[in-house]
């Protein structure tokens, strides 16, 4: 399998607090890589560096063979490189159809054009409803997102980052705060993306971890501390100390 | 399903019907109310109609605070007034363009510095540029007449296709020239605020974050909502000068900037009429109030403060209010 991204020593500090420490990673093609490890061990900044949320402090991101160590987001978006974050972030005040919509017109192209009606714009059009069918958020295609439930705003997100046709798509623990029921049609949502593109997931939920991971990266105090397939993981006596060790 | 996409967007027909009963009584006014008073009220609404309806691009569409429209106004007027004093005093449309092309030039650069922030800072800036264009214009005597004012600007003809439809200095003409133009503006903007560009400005306002993390330039969209924002603003310096044949630095002062942006929060920010109306009950109260007393300022500010507490949407929040009444 291919690398579509690596990092190469990555490192990111807040004042003296190293976030990121010498991190060295490989996400591969129709890869899905979970990366765990306690709360504060780094996770999230590690995606915020790699998509250009936060800027890092030595080291390089790889993107297909590609530096762009450092670039905008809006530049990684456009190459391929998508993601949803801890925290939802969506466009509250408009339609789930309008927020994947844009997404969707970003993606293709047309933002530039100032005289024709934004209904106009039939492929963009025809790629929203196309996602909306597929992670099922059709019916409230209308809907005010800001009414949405919590567990369909998340879905949302995901929804958005699709319409950006990413090459790797970045999960930001998109299972937080969702029903059994939501976390497993998530669940198995994030394992079919792996038959085009490469995921990189996020996620507390080590029954979700386990059951759909192809390979898993164990992060803590900023490093890496273990890397491998479930099974060697769960059997990992660092990790388990990792976790015990933090509570 | 593409049925549903054009469904929830089209515009109701009412709304059409409305907008071209509004517009023809507005063409028909100055002919039944002949007191000049009256006509120069209304065009003077008009045109700083035009002007909150372009703040509230900036405001109510793209999410950014700017505290001296009003600046922009100015500019454009005083570049129009040199124009005509100094260079062509029978080009109206040539000075009129002047007005825009420069207006545009200098607002490039501020607009370009202003987008690398947000929020606060934004809001910071546009009252820091703006001051200093208060400054120039009130100090730079030779040019700008400083306290005096630009005086003597003279009254070109309007000429369409080389018929001469009038003098500007004529009130009736000048406030039918006003109105074709902030008609065209305002439909002009609809447009862009219906377009893909204008979904772009709306995901920006909803949430800058996420705009650029689907992949929109965010900076690079901020400039452009920016320079269209200050174009029109332009072109209401220039109707603004035409039809007082006069403007003085208290125009582009910051007290007078807040003004504009109260039409906006009057009127309701998210709409393009609501900033009119908006426009038109703040100039109506100030112009009105200050023939019965100078101390007129107190009594818009209490309009407003009652406005803010009982109609916190703006003006075009009672429109919403009155359609649900009516189904309730
Ligand atoms: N913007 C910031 N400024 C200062 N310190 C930060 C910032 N973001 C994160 N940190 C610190 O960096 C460390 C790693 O935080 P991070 O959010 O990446 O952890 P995480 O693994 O995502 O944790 P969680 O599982 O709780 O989401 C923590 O010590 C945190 O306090
Ligand atoms: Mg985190």
């Amino acid at each position: 399998m291919t690398t579509i991204l690596s990092t190469k020593s990555l490192h990111k500090h807040f004042g003296g607090v190293l976030a990121v420490n010498d991190v060295n990673a490989e996400f591969k093609a129709r890869q899905l890589r979970s990366i765990i490890g306690p709360n504060g061990a780094g996770k999230t900044t590690f995606i915020n560096v790699i998509t250009g949320k936060l800027p890092a402090s030595s080291g390089a991101v790889v993107f297909q063979e590609q530096d762009v160590t450092n670039r905008p987001a809006h530049v990684l978006v456009r190459l391929g490189i998508c993601r949803t974050f801890q925290i939802t972030s969506i466009f509250m005040g408009l339609s789930v159809f309008e927020n994947v919509r844009i997404a969707a017109q970003t993606e293709i192209g047309g933002s530039l054009r100032v005289f024709s009606a934004r209904e106009g714009l039939k492929n963009v059009n025809t790629k929203t409803w196309e996602i909306l069918h597929r992670l099922e958020l059709k019916d409230k295609a209308d809907v005010p997102s800001n009414n949405l439930a919590h567990g369909d705003q998340r879905l949302l997100e995901v929804a958005m980052a699709l319409a950006g046709d990413p090459k790797i798509l970045f999960l930001d623990e998109p299972t937080a705060g969702m029903s059994p029921a939501e976390t497993e049609h998530i669940a198995q949502l994030i394992k079919g993306l792996t038959d085009t593109i490469a995921v990189v997931l996020v996620e507390h939920d080590m029954d979700v971890v386990m059951r759909i991971s192809d390979e898993i990266t164990v992060l803590d105090q900023g490093r890496i501390i273990a890397e491998g397939s479930p099974r060697t993981i769960q059997d990992n006596e660092l990790v388990k100390e990792a976790y015990l060790g933090h509570g | 399903m593409s049925e549903m996409v054009t469904k929830r967007r089209s515009t109701h027909p009412m709304k059409i019907v409305a907008l071209l009963i509004v517009v023809t009584c507005l063409t028909l006014f100055p002919f039944v109310v002949t007191n000049r008073f009256y006509i120069s009220l209304v065009n003077e609404m008009l045109i700083y109609g035009l002007l909150a309806m372009s703040l509230d691009v900036l405001l109510g569409y793209t999410g950014l605070l700017s505290f001296m429209h009003n600046a922009y106004l100015g500019l454009g007027a005083y570049v129009v007034g040199l124009f005509l004093i100094h260079v062509a005093p029978s080009s109206l449309w040539l000075a009129l363009l002047a007005g825009v092309v420069v207006t545009s030039v200098i607002a490039l650069p501020v607009g370009w510095v202003q987008v690398r922030t947000g929020g606060l800072a934004f809001a910071l800036l546009t009252l820091a540029f703006g001051m200093m264009f208060y400054t120039i214009v009130w100090k730079w005597y030779s040019l700008t007449g400083g306290d005096d004012g630009l005086m003597g600007v003279p009254h070109p003809d309007i000429q369409v296709l080389g018929i001469t439809l009038g003098s500007s200095g004529n009130p009736t003409t000048m406030y039918l020239l006003s109105l074709c133009i902030v008609f065209i503006c305002f439909l002009l903007t609809w447009r862009i605020i219906h377009s893909p560009f204008g979904a772009v400005l709306e995901a920006i306002r909803e949430n800058e974050e996420r705009a650029s993390f689907v992949g929109i330039n965010v900076r690079r969209y901020k400039l452009y909502g920016w320079m269209y924002a200050c174009m029109l603003a332009g072109v209401s310096g220039g109707l603004f000068i035409l039809y007082r044949g006069y403007i003085g630095p208290t125009t582009m002062s910051a007290f007078a900037g807040a003004g504009v942006l109260m039409m906006v929060l009057v009127g309701g920010m998210g709409s393009l009429w609501g900033p009119i109306v908006g426009a038109g009950i703040f100039i109506f109260m100030q112009d009105y109030i200050s023939t019965m007393t100078e101390h007129w300022e107190l009594f818009v500010g209490l309009v407003v403060i009652m406005l803010v507490l009982f109609l916190p949407r703006g003006f075009i929040g009672l429109g919403d209010y009155l359609t649900r009444f009516r189904k309730e």
